[in-house]
This record gives structure tokens, sequence and C-alpha cells, in this order.
């Protein structure tokens, strides 16, 4: 038998021997991870390095089980709903859970990708939520998202400069056009008036303070250009036109106005619970004279307090959802909501930290946040809300640098709005 | 023009196109510090930190490289094998079905395929065909076919007929007298073609931002997209830096060594277009 | 014969016919997150919404604004460069092939160096100013100057192309009729206006056209460098097409969005193209 052939009469052993080589270390390397889960949740960057200690933590607890990675995604918040969704319509996303914006659920939920969370919380999960997190985590009664922190609009006010904040739009101007007439601050009042997301939070406190609402998503109805619409929006403009706010307000997201706050060209101020650390820097010109209250509203109406908050998501998709839900619980839990407080000044949403003496050391401004989690809102809680909001902004922002007026900025919004309900299929 | 206007020109002409590259291909060299304060004077002015962590990353960057190699490449040997016999068919019509087919090519060629992203991603989710890079050849064969054709159809027609009436007396098939005499003739026009296919592939950005979402399959677009979308508040641009000078690396390359086969690629195009 | 055509015809009318058709069809359903993204007819209401809806029409103009900005830039622009390097003088063809190199780069690679070199207050540009004791401008975030940016960005990756077209075309041009009008002392300029420009006209009739197309369907560089903002102010109507489908699960919206685009599209080639037709009418033949 010449050589060569030898070989080929050898080669199915040979191909065996090889096969068996190959596989057996896949086998053995394999054989002890086999029932590690892994599991990845997707956050907005800022979030995700937040998070970091705490991956690591519950990592080390469940080490052999499950194994949780957390993807870090753009900073934007609509960039990174963008990412999901692509993954979401090509159904198959990489990713177990969501950190997810108040104003997404309506939508993911009605998409159909989103687990429902009843098995993994119940009743008395929900009873340990302060107030105002409880809401936007449920979409027609069920419950798709749990709250990791807490947001909401505050009022900031300069207590050099006043012993008591405004409650009501009344005393809000009074206050403002007393300071600036006696020379104490260039302007009254900043807020963000910019065409965009911000304008809606700020417009949801007035609307709602001066009596009226924006949308009941129950049965489609608008309320953007009834009275209490129309005059909330007149007041906004009056602000600008009467000097209290400045004319440049209509070009202020939260930065601005913050800036504006900061180095004391402003008495009073709205924003989120953020800005309370920016102002208490040794840069700031404010420090140490900054209070936080609610929104002013009319009276017999009651303060508003636009809810932002952000939250976990389990995706329907999701092959280890009940590792997934542990480690949601591990992320939103007690312990974990102390450290992201300490360590990100993050807002926790359980009744219990609000009252804990070593967070109030740090932030004493703890128990007026659990305060205004009284008063929260969500915008209105819609899988259109984006459309609808986008179509707020465009009006408001009419209606702020004078194009339009006040009744026919409302007006417009309402038959837009209702137009948009009806083209996306809305029957109602 | 005299000669030190037209000096001034030319270098103007250059910096025009080759600034905006150069300081990138600066800042991906540039420390942090470097970036916020230029004109301070510091220690630690230049770094090859950002090409490190751009290569390191997950995925690496390389690996977007490839992606898009192979998703080009793919895409351009499926539109020469389907657009070289539709060229020669168009060549040997009668001349009215010539006229038709050619004003329909250089419409669909003008056509911004921007808007079918919708309907190819339908596609997409209902044959599952996402997240496969050579699932995506096909839409860019189609997209390319345009072009293509016209392009390929010039070559054959410039082709004097006597050639192919020879070859047939010979007794070659029409399958033989394209493969042995007519395709290799045309090579030059199919180099360009090709080129210029590889080009649209690789470069293209609304179908793979829709039909690709894992992060280890993107084509170098999506993947700078997705670079940028992390990058708005943040101040180190030199990685994204880095990465932009990565991602142009092949193609300058490609542009330098095929220049003669695109620009007549493109000329002839519009030549006889 | 005609059999070697199916393939592509198959091929062409699947992705080319096939989508628009569709899109029609669509058109006339709600097809929407509501809706669990199965269509169902709406009578027309997602037109009703396209003719009234304010951001379709900002979009529209803005496009419009991008497009013959742009554009007529980049042929002028183009004609310049293709006259000089038509031009015969030493390293011309390397200087072709580096002229050439922003049109082959992805857009997306260049939208993210353009962001940076706008950046406010650490891009070259706001750093150079600040040294000459300008304030910074904050290009990106004024809706009143962004989209000049995008302007700018799409000029300068587009332009090589435009000029080969021309410059194929001022090949073309044989040098005896040059010459022929030198002979009766004709300046430069009377060679440029008298031959030039009038045998160029079709190729820049073409680059015009193509880049016509192309600019008002611009995508990829808005959706990088701006988002679309600040305040949709450089939102193009294919981005808005996206949005519709991608951000807010509304399919059917975006189908009417994007037919809604192209039949502006129409509207703007027919015009152009009746206006070179005019343009030719006036100044003679060609």
């Amino acid at each position: 038998m010449n050589p060569l052939k030898r070989v080929v009469a050898l080669r199915p052993r040979l191909l065996a021997a090889l096969l068996a080589l190959l596989i057996l270390p896949i086998g053995l390397v394999s054989a002890p991870f086999r029932q590690i889960e892994r599991i990845n949740i997707l956050m907005p960057a800022p979030f995700a390095d937040a998070t970091r200690p705490l991956v690591e933590q519950f990592n080390r607890l469940h080490k052999g089980n499950i194994h949780l990675d957390v993807i870090r995604g753009p900073f934007e918040t609509e960039a990174i709903s963008d990412l999901a969704i692509s993954s979401l319509l090509l159904g198959d996303t990489p990713f177990d859970a969501l950190l997810m914006d108040v104003t997404w659920l309506p939508k993911y939920a009605a998409a159909g990708w989103l687990q429902s969370l009843d098995p993994w919380f119940d009743a008395s999960d929900v009873e340990t939520l302060a107030t105002g997190a409880r809401e936007g985590n449920t979409y027609e009664g069920t419950l798709y998202r749990w709250p990791f922190v807490a947001s909401m609009g505050l009022l900031y006010w300069r207590t050099d400069l006043m012993d008591q904040p405004p409650e009501t739009p009344e005393q809000l101007e009074a206050i403002s056009v007393k300071l600036q007439a006696d020379q104490k601050v260039p302007w009254g009042y900043v807020w963000q008036g910019r065409q965009y997301e911000g304008l809606s939070c700020v417009f949801l406190e007035i609307i709602d303070g001066f009596g009226g609402y924006w949308m009941d998503p129950k049965n489609a109805a608008f309320g953007l250009d009834k009275r209490n619409g129309v005059e909330a929006a007149t007041w906004l403009r009056h602000l600008i036109s009467s000097g209290i706010s400045p004319q440049a307000v209509t070009n202020y997201a939260e930065p601005e106005a913050l800036q504006s706050f900061k180095v004391g060209d402003s008495a009073l101020m709205r924003n989120w619970p953020y800005a309370w650390a920016e102002l208490q820097k040794p840069d700031s010109d404010v420090k140490g004279k900054v209070g936080i209250t609610t929104m002013v509203a009319k009276e017999g109406s009651s303060s508003t307090a636009t809810l932002g908050s952000w939250g976990l998501a389990l995706l329907e998709t999701s092959s280890h959802q009940d590792a997934t839900a542990e480690a949601i619980r591990f992320l939103t839990s007690e312990q974990a909501q102390k450290q992201l407080f300490l360590s990100h000044g993050y807002t926790p949403v359980l009744v219990s930290l609000f009252h804990d003496q070593e967070l109030i050391k740090v932030n004493p401004t703890l128990p007026k946040l659990a305060e205004a989690l009284e008063h929260t809102k969500a915008r209105p809680e819609t899988p259109l809300y984006a459309q609808l909001s986008d179509v707020l902004q465009r009006e408001l922002s009419g209606v702020l640098t004078g194009e339009v007026s006040a009744e026919q900025g409302m007006k417009n919004a309402t038959k837009t709005s209702t137009v948009i309900m009806r083209s996306a299929g809305d029957r109602r | 023009m005299k000669t030190p206007t037209r000096r001034l020109l030319i270098v103007l002409l250059l910096s025009w196109s080759l600034g905006p590259l150069l300081w990138q291909l600066y800042t991906s060299f540039s420390t942090n510090e470097a970036l916020i304060t230029p004109f301070a004077n510091i220690d630690h002015r230049w770094t090859l930190n950002h090409y490190k962590d751009v290569l390191t990353g997950n995925p690496p960057f390389w690996r977007y490289l490839i992606n898009s190699l192979i998703v080009g490449a793919g895409s351009t040997i499926l539109t020469l094998c389907i657009a070289t016999p539709a060229a020669y068919a168009i060549t040997r019509s009668r001349g009215t079905i010539t006229k038709v087919v050619q004003t329909m090519l250089i419409v669909a060629a003008l056509f911004p395929y921007v808007l079918l992203f919708l309907a190819l991603l339908e596609v997409a989710r209902s044959l599952h065909l996402g997240n496969h890079l050579l699932a995506l050849t096909i839409p860019y064969a189609a997209l390319s076919q345009p072009l293509a054709i016209l392009l390929l159809s010039a070559a054959f027609r410039d082709l004097p007929i006597d050639l192919e009436d020879a070859a047939r007396l010979e007794g070659l098939g029409l399958w033989s007298r394209l493969r042995w005499v007519l395709i290799p003739l045309i090579a030059p026009a199919t180099a360009s073609t090709a080129i210029l296919v590889f080009l649209f592939a690789w470069n293209e950005y609304p179908i793979a931002l829709t039909w690709l979402s894992d992060s280890s399959l993107l084509t170098l677009p999506v993947a700078m997209a997705r670079i940028a979308g992390s990058s708005i508040y943040s101040v180190p641009y030199g990685a994204y830096a880095a990465a932009t000078v990565l991602g142009s690396i092949p193609l300058i390359a490609l542009v330098l060594i095929f220049q003669k086969s695109i620009v007549s690629g493109l000329t002839s195009g519009a030549v006889k277009g | 014969m005609l059999l070697l055509l199916v393939p592509a015809a198959i091929l062409l009318a699947l992705v080319f016919v096939a989508p628009m058709l569709h899109y029609v069809w669509l058109s006339a359903h709600a097809n929407s997150v509501l809706t669990g993204l199965v269509p169902i007819p709406n009578q027309g209401a997602n037109w009703i919404r396209l003719v009234s809806d304010q951001r379709f029409w900002q979009d529209a103009g803005q496009t419009l604004r991008f497009t013959v900005v742009s554009v007529s830039l980049e042929v002028l622009l183009a004609l310049a460069i293709a006259l000089l390097l038509d031009q015969r003088w030493r390293g011309r063809g390397a200087a072709r092939a580096l002229t050439l190199i922003p049109w082959a780069l992805p857009t997306t690679v260049m939208a993210l160096g353009w962001r940076w070199i706008f950046n406010t207050p650490y891009g070259p540009l706001n750093q150079t100013a600040s040294l000459l004791g300008v304030a910074p401008l904050n290009i990106l975030s004024n809706p009143a100057i962004t989209w000049m940016a995008t302007v700018l960005a799409d000029v300068w990756k587009t332009t090589p192309f435009a000029a080969l077209i021309l410059l194929a075309g001022l090949q073309t041009i044989p040098t005896d009729l040059y010459e022929a009008l030198r002979l009766e002392g004709a300046s430069q300029r009377t060679c440029f206006l008298r031959i030039t420009l009038p045998l160029l006209k079709p190729y820049i009739a073409l680059a015009l056209l193509f880049r016509l197309a192309q600019a008002f369907g611009v995508f990829d560089l808005v959706q990088v460098m701006t988002g679309g903002g600040p305040a949709s102010s450089t939102e193009s109507l294919a981005l808005y097409a996206y949005i519709n489908a991608m951000r807010f699960l509304d399919f059917g919206y975006s189908a009417t969005v994007m037919i809604g685009s192209f039949i502006l599209l129409l509207l703007l080639c027919l015009i152009s193209w009746s206006f070179l037709i005019r343009l030719q009418h006036r100044t003679g033949r060609v």
C-alpha cells in the first residue's frame, strides 16, 4: 500500500480522534458554567457608570448562577430608546431588561414588548414605595416597570430674598416684581421655555396648577383649549412679556436656568432635584441661600410636580426572566438606593429612606423631596405621548415667543393632537 | 491662469478637502488636556491611548471594518453577477426597449433610496433577515443595479459588433461568447463598477441601521453613529477621532489606489448617461 | 435574450416599485403602536394629518432650504474645482485623487468629525474665536445657524462628485474651439462665457439633478451630526419619516410622510427641469 493511500484509509479514525480532541475540552470547559444565566440590562451611560459597584456586588452574590452585565448605552434619552426599539423591532434583542424613562412605558407596553412584573412584585412591595414613585409603572392596570430613581419638578427659591416661597401665581408675580423693583435681582423667575421636552414638563405643572388638565388618556380628551389651559399658557407668556422672566427663557433648558439662578440673577427657578447639589458647590453664588418647594398653584387647585423617573422593565423576549427579576430587585433594593444616593445623589423611591437620618445629614432637602413626591403627576400615559408632547412644545413655543395668541395656540395643539390620535388608529 | 494664483488655489483646494481630516488626525493623537487647552503649554500633548481604547473596545474596532468588508465584497459580487447579463441584454435589444429601460434606470439611480428603509425593514422583520451580514447584500445589490447596469451596458455598447459576430461564426453559444469574449473585454468597466458598488455598500447607512442591531455585527457607518450617540456631553473626543481615522484609512487607500477606475467609472457614467 | 434581464428586473421591481406601492397602501391605514402594528383602514386620516402637520411642512421647508443652498454652492464650487483640475500642472493626478477623498468617506464618519469641529467651546472654530477674543458661538445649539453647519458639511462631502462630472464635461470640449476664438482676440472671460459654459451646460444639469435628488433625501448627515435638532431646526423629511417609524412606532404615518416627500421631490425636479430648459432657450443652443 502506498503511503498516501494509507493516510486516506486512516482518515476516518484520524478525523474522529481530531474531533474528540476538539470537543472534549469544550465540554470540560462549559460543564461548570452551564447553569450560569447571563443577563444584560441596557442603561443610559450615566446610570451604567453609577451602578457599576452594584453590579459587581450582585455578581459576587450570585457567583456561579447569574452574571449581570449592564450595557452602557448612549447618553441621550432619545438615543437609548432608539437603540432599544431598533433591536425590538427586528425581533432578537440582546437585552433582558431596560432602564426606561417614565414616558416610554405605555409605548413599549402597548407594543407588547414588556413582561408583566406581577409575578415578582406584589402589593406589599408597592406599599414600600413613596406615593409619587408608584405612578408611571403600570399600563392598563398591569405592572411593567419597577422604579429605580425618582425625580420631580421643583420650585427653587432664595431664602435670603423672601421669607416664604410663593404658593400661587399671583404671589410669584408680586414677589418677583417687588424684588426686581428693589433691584435685588435682574429677573424674578427662570424656567425651561425652549422647544423641547422640558417645556412640556413645565406646562403640565402650570396647567394642573390652574385647575386644568393636558390630556385624560382614559377617554382621549384634551384639556388644552379649555379655559384653564388657555389661562395657563397666557400666564407663561405674561411672565416673559412683563419682564419677570427674561426674553431668553424661550431658549432655556435646565442648564441655562440653573446658570442664571446659580449666579444670583434670579429669585426663583423651576428645576429638578439634581440642581440642589449644584447650587451648594463652592462656585455657587447662592450657596446656603436656597430653599425648595413645589410649583405654584391657583387657590383651590393643588400644586403639581411633573414626575420624571427611571425604572427597570423586563423584556418579554428575555429567556432569563427569574434571574432578571432578581437583578431588578437587587438594583432597586433599599441598600442599593442608599448607596446610589450617597455616591450620586439619586433621589430614592422607598418611603423608608426619606426619613433616614444618615441620608438627611448628607442632603437636608430629602424631607422636602418626600413632600414633593406627594404632588407628582405623570405626563399623559398614552403610547403616543412623544408625538403629543412634540405638538404641545411647538405650539407653546409659538405662544411664548408671541407668534401666536395663547388661545389660538392651545386650540391648534388640541386640534392637531386629535388628528394624530385618529391617524394612529385611536377609535375613541 | 498665472502660476502663483493657481498655486494659491491649489493650496486652498487641498486644505479645504483635507483640513477636516487632518484635524481629526491631530485630535486622535492628542491627550484630553491638550484638546481642552490647545494653546497652553502642557507636557503630555501626544498619546496613543485613544487608538488603544478603540482597538480594545467591546467589540474591538477592527470588527466593524471586517463586517463592512464582508458586506461590501458580498454586495459587489452579487451586483455584478446580476447586472452583467442584464447589461448585455439591454445593449442587444431593440432600440425602443433600450431607451425605455435606460430612462427607468436613470430615474432609479436618482431616487433617494433612504425613502425605502421602512419597506425594507418590514421585509427584514417578516423574513427574519435582521442581523445577518450577508442578507444585507440583497438590498445593496438591488440598489446598485441601476448604476451597475448603466455603466456595464455602456461598456458592452462600445465593443465592436463584428467581434461578437465572429465569435458566433466560430460556433460559440451565448454563454461562451459572454464568458470568453465579451466579459474579459469589458474588464476595466467591470472594475470601476465594482469599486463604486463596494464604496456604496461600505458607506450605506439607513438600511444597515434598521437591519442590524447586534453590536458585534454593525457595519462601520452604523458603528460610528452609535459612537456618536454616546458622545454628546463628554469632552473626550479623542477616541472618536481615532475611530474616524481608523474608519477612513481603508477608504483613503482605496481611493488612492483605484483613483483611475473610480474617475473613469463616474465620468463615463456622466458622459454617456 | 430578455431572460438575462429577469433577475435584475425582479430585484429592481422588488426594491423600487413594490415599496412605493406598499407605502401608498400603508398610507391609507392606521398602523401604529396603538393598533399593535397591524394595519387598519383609517379613511384618509393620515393624509388629513399630513396636510395640517406643522412639523412636516417645517421639515419640508428646511429640506428645501438645505437642498437649494447646498446644491447651488456645490455646483459653483465644483465648477471652480473642475476648471482648476482641467488645467495642466504637475501633481494634478495626485491632487485629483486627494480631492476625491471626502466623497469616498462614509457620511457618518465625518458627521462625527464635524460635530467635534463645531464643538463649543473646545472645537477648533471656537478655540480660534476665543484666541481672537470673540465669544464662542453655540453653532450646534442655535436653531438659527445650525443648519448652515450641516450645509457646510454636505458641501464638503459632495462637491468632489459634482466636480468630477463637470471635469468629464470639460474634457469633451475640443481645444481647437478655444484656439479659434482666441485668434479673434477674445479674452479668457469671453472664452469661458462663449464656449465653456454653453458646452458644459448638460453636465451642469446632470450634476444638478443628481445632487438635487440626493440632497433632498438627506438623512445620514443630519441624523448623526445634529439628530435633527436643536428644536428640530435641521430635521429633514427623511429623518422625520424615520422618527415616525422608529421612535413613534407609527408606520402608517411614516409611509404617508415618505410619499409626501416623494411628491415634493418630483415637483422640485420638474420645476428645476423646466427652469433649465427655459435657460437653455434663452441663451440659445447648447
